[in-house]
């Protein structure tokens, strides 16, 4: 079945002053979709929010929901739902009449009695049944988060956008919403786009990745291909698993400071990179026998992760290079401090870029 | 901190002999409110203690040779006019700030504009309106032309007070409500005023209590009837009796009064827009 | 599924687009100007053209009792060949200089001490506070009360001949300029208080740790550090008391007994005999005189930057 895609950005520009802070943006998304939107801080991942909400009018491009161009319509009239980071409850309400503000004051009147059970069924859906009356100042702020979406969803927008929603939260409830926000969309078919700055959630949220990097798409993919097959160094920083390298492109190898290093796969039409995952890393004793790569490096600490331990080490000329051991594998090595080692890997694991 | 051994004493004890001299002549006036009445004077020493000139603005006591404050109707006329001053300025000024949420071509400009309201002294507006009125052949009255006056000047302060509103104000709730398809008006009638309410409150009384008080401004454009103030200055070139210092007594606990009034309110309104929409981003 | 890489062919990079579509949409930039001009028609009907008539009717032929807009120099000659009236001129412009001079001195101590020696924050606002009660009894009864406080046999001079620090009572204190300066000065000197106490409450203790800790003594902090940073507000202050002093008339009215005349005495005076042109000259003048003071006051510090 071949329909317009429920949300589709085209060339999508948006400047500050001198700082652009989007640049030519272009992708769609489906009904079915959980789309995660990732990059680092000030990639313009909260700005691309705005401009597809409507609070702020983008510079160039167009933007297209359910085929209508509604670049220029007001945030009121897009039906498009918004979750912000600080949840933006109606302090003077209660919850019931928080959930209920878009039905009784948007442009379609609905009778009051219709009102109601429509709100207490997303209430209902949220998990928040018996909360109604509780003002907003009297319930949690995991509660506070479901009661935004509620809100957003009780209007049954086309689109929900999702800044940051999980960032107010502690780990614990982090986990546990993740899983919320997935079932709750999946019961709705209505597609999330939600931005993230934080990897981990990136990967574990979305059908399908946008990597934002400095106001242009990184990458788009699903989480598996993003991670496994990063489209440029930036992605693979991004990303939080990589090593990488910079260096020159020579002769079927990379040349880096620390030697060349043969590669597995080959990224074009990138700036020059080298990247190699932090769990693909093995810390060998000094002039060890290696049939890779080699950087020597000296230890520095390591960090207990719970399921895996991440040791650090620094070269000479002060690049940290991180070797990451899942503990399924086996029991940690451990290093002696300032003492220097051999970190190497088997060259089909390294991706080049250039 | 620095020097706190010597300075922080000394300068406490500055202090309070500033104080002392704040409040000196308001002691003063209330202790010759207690004069004797109808023969004492308005000065030292306190022949007889009574309460002979409070009855006296009450209209409680018996006749005499001084004639009673003509405070009844003026005191209506002033409250009302504060009342009428009141609600225009901050009606206005809530506007004005709203409008200044923006950027607009001649945003300067009109800011220098409203801001001038509060910064000419009230005999150069005074003599202006009254030049204006006296010209074009308008009668002069409390209830226009010192209108006019009295909310040239009060405006700039609620204008001020609902700018600082606004500048601490966090926009997202309005964003939420415009996302949830409610138009801009709408959302302004239920989201942003009911937050705001408190600054508004404020205005509200700032705006009163200028006008209320209001003397220079009203001297030259409120035409035969007069205002309170008037009334009393009226008394400033004839002799001065205590019963001035006995209705200074009164007013100053009707202030009290007002403010009380004030604080009750605020704190009412202050309890439903509880976090008043400054929303921690991260809490 | 397909992956669309940065820059899509055919749609050009940001740098090379051109203009835009409309940036804003034109009816938010209408709201604006909606919810501005009710406050911009009315101080223009209100405030700038009775000001405006106040210079025009200056230059006004004044008959007995009327005014007519033939234009003539008569008044300005009037008001400056006259003694009298120069004398006022100058008579205000020392009375605001005193006054001025008076609240700085005596009020900076004040806000020195609320601002940053109190540290408890609700101290701190009630002694702010106080400062203001006073504010709530009438300004004419205040200014009235300063009668009994300083006639012959006034408040003051009762302690003053009890404390047997004087013989006989001091007479200059009322009906004098100096009474005119002690009854302003205790009435405008919180509008001095207020703006520098909140300059100083902003100055970062560390700040003045730092000082200290590089030795030096309270007396150069207090030049070098912290009256640089409380200027604003002393600036500020300076333009509220100036204002309101230049503009004065009823205090000096009720504590000078028509000795001390200010130019806001004349006005009042010319207005009650209907001197219309007459009055204008010397509103024209005050006003002058007052965009003088405020813009050089301006100068000291750019208040935009600071506040």
């Amino acid at each position: 079945m071949s329909e317009e895609p429920v949300l589709r950005l085209d060339g999508l520009t948006k400047r500050f002053g001198n700082r652009v802070a989007l640049s030519g943006v272009t992708f769609s998304v489906e009904r079915s979709e959980y789309v995660g939107l990732f990059g680092p801080s000030g990639a313009g991942k909260t700005t691309l929010l705005r401009a597809i909400a409507g609070f702020d009018v983008p510079d160039a491009g167009r933007i297209y929901l359910a085929g209508r161009d509604i670049t220029h319509k007001p945030a009121h009239e897009r039906g498009i739902g918004f979750v912000f980071q600080n949840f933006a409850l109606f302090p003077h309400l209660s919850v019931m009449d928080n959930v209920a503000f878009g039905l009784r004051n948007g442009i379609k009147r609905m009778p009051e009695p219709e009102v109601r059970s429509h709100a207490l069924e997303v209430i209902e859906l949220v998990g928040l049944k018996g909360l109604e009356d509780r003002g907003i100042g009297q319930i949690s702020g995991g509660q506070k988060q479901r009661v935004a979406l509620a809100r957003t969803l009780v209007i049954r927008p086309r689109l929900v956008l999702l800044d940051e929603p999980l960032g107010a939260l502690d780990a614990n409830l982090r986990l546990r919403m993740r899983a919320e926000l997935r079932r709750i969309r999946e019961q709705l078919q209505i597609p999330f786009l939600h931005v993230t700055g934080n990897e981990t959630e990136a990967l574990a949220m979305g059908d399908r990745l946008i990597v934002l990097d400095q106001g242009r798409i990184g990458q788009l993919g699903t989480p598996e291909e993003v991670y496994n097959r990063p489209a440029s160094a930036n992605v693979a920083r991004f990303l939080n698993r990589y090593n990488v390298f910079d260096g020159v492109l020579q002769n079927g190898s990379f040349a880096s400071a620390y030697g060349h290093f043969p590669y597995g796969m080959r990224v074009a039409g990138q700036k020059p990179a080298y990247a190699i995952r932090y769990d693909r890393v093995i810390a060998k004793e000094k002039d060890a026998v290696s049939h890779g790569p080699v950087v020597r490096a000296n230890y520095i600490a390591s960090e207990y992760l719970g399921a895996a331990i991440v040791h650090f080490f620094q070269t000479n000329d002060l690049k940290v290079v991180e070797v990451e051991h899942h503990l399924s594998n086996g029991p940690p090595e451990t290093f002696a401090e300032g003492c220097t080692y051999d970190l190497t890997w088997k060259p089909d694991d390294g991706i080049v870029f250039g | 901190m620095i020097e706190s051994r010597v300075l922080k004493p000394a300068l406490a004890l500055y202090v309070v002999l500033f104080l002392l001299f704040l409040y000196g002549p308001f002691v003063v006036l209330g202790i010759l409110s207690f004069q004797q009445g109808p023969e004492g004077g308005p000065q030292f020493p306190i022949t007889q203690w009574s309460i002979f000139w409070y009855k006296h603005i009450l209209g409680l006591a018996p006749p005499s040779r001084v004639s009673p404050l003509p405070i009844g109707i003026s005191l209506v006329r002033s409250l009302t006019l504060a009342g009428l001053t009141m609600i225009t300025s901050t009606v206005l000024g809530v506007m004005a700030a709203q409008a200044f949420r923006r950027n607009f071509r001649g945003k300067a400009a009109a800011f220098y504009l409203i801001v001038l309201g509060m910064i000419v002294p009230g005999v150069l507006v005074g003599l202006g309106s009254a030049l204006v009125a006296t010209t074009t052949g308008i009668e002069r009255h409390w209830w226009s032309t010192a209108f006019a006056t009295h909310v040239v000047y009060t405006l700039p302060f609620a204008f001020l007070v609902m700018l600082a509103i606004f500048n601490r104000f966090d926009a997202s709730v309005e964003e939420a409500s415009w996302s949830l398809g409610v138009p801009p008006a709408r959302t302004f009638r239920k989201v942003t005023f009911p937050l705001i309410f408190p600054g508004v409150l404020s205005a509200m009384l700032f705006a009163f209590t200028l006008s209320y008080d209001e003397f220079a401004r009203t001297l030259f454009s409120s035409g035969r009837e007069q205002t309170l103030p008037l009334a009393i200055y009226a008394t400033f070139s004839v002799e001065i009796h205590p019963n001035v210092f006995a209705f200074g007594v009164l007013t100053t606990l009707f202030s009290f009064a007002l403010l009380a009034v004030y604080a009750i309110l605020m704190s009412l309104s202050v309890r439903r827009a509880k976090q008043v929409a400054i929303q921690e981003a991260i809490q | 599924m397909a992956l669309y890489l940065a820059e899509t062919p055919g749609i050009p990079p940001a740098e090379t687009v051109d203009g835009s579509v409309e940036t804003r949409t034109p009816r938010r930039a209408v709201s604006s100007y909606l919810l501005i001009a009710p406050a911009v028609v009315w101080m223009t009907l209100f405030l700038v053209i009775p000001m405006a008539m106040i210079v025009y009717v200056s230059f006004w032929t004044q008959t007995t009792f009327k005014i007519e807009p033939i234009l003539t120099l008569d008044s300005w000659e009037t008001f400056f060949s006259s003694g009298t009236y120069v004398n006022s001129l100058w008579t205000t412009l020392r009375i605001w200089l005193i006054v001025l001079t008076a609240t700085f001195v005596f009020g900076y101590p004040t806000a020195l001490f609320v601002g940053l020696f109190v540290k408890n924050k609700t101290l701190q606002t009630t002694l702010l506070v106080l400062c203001v009660i006073p504010f709530w009894t009438s300004f004419l009864i205040r200014v009235l009360a300063w009668r009994p406080m300083l006639g012959k046999e006034g408040a003051i001079n009762i302690l003053l001949l009890k404390a047997g620090i004087v013989h006989q009572p001091i007479e200059a204190l009322l009906f004098t300029d100096l009474s005119v300066v002690i009854g302003m000065t205790q009435i405008y000197v919180v509008f001095m208080v207020g703006p520098i106490a909140f300059m100083l409450g902003r100055i970062d203790p560390n700040i003045l740790e730092a000082a200290r800790d590089l030795g030096a003594n309270f007396w150069q902090i207090l030049r070098k550090i912290i009256f640089p940073l409380s200027l604003p507000g002393v600036v500020v202050g300076a333009m509220f008391v100036s204002v309101m002093v230049l503009g004065e008339f009823a205090t000096s009215a009720a504590l000078s007994g028509r000795k001390v005349n200010l130019l806001g005495n004349i006005i009042v005076t010319q207005v009650g005999s209907l001197k219309w042109a007459l009055a204008s000259v010397v509103g024209v003048i005050l006003t002058i005189i007052m965009g003088l003071v405020i813009a050089g006051l301006l100068r000291i510090v750019d208040l935009k930057q600071e506040l």
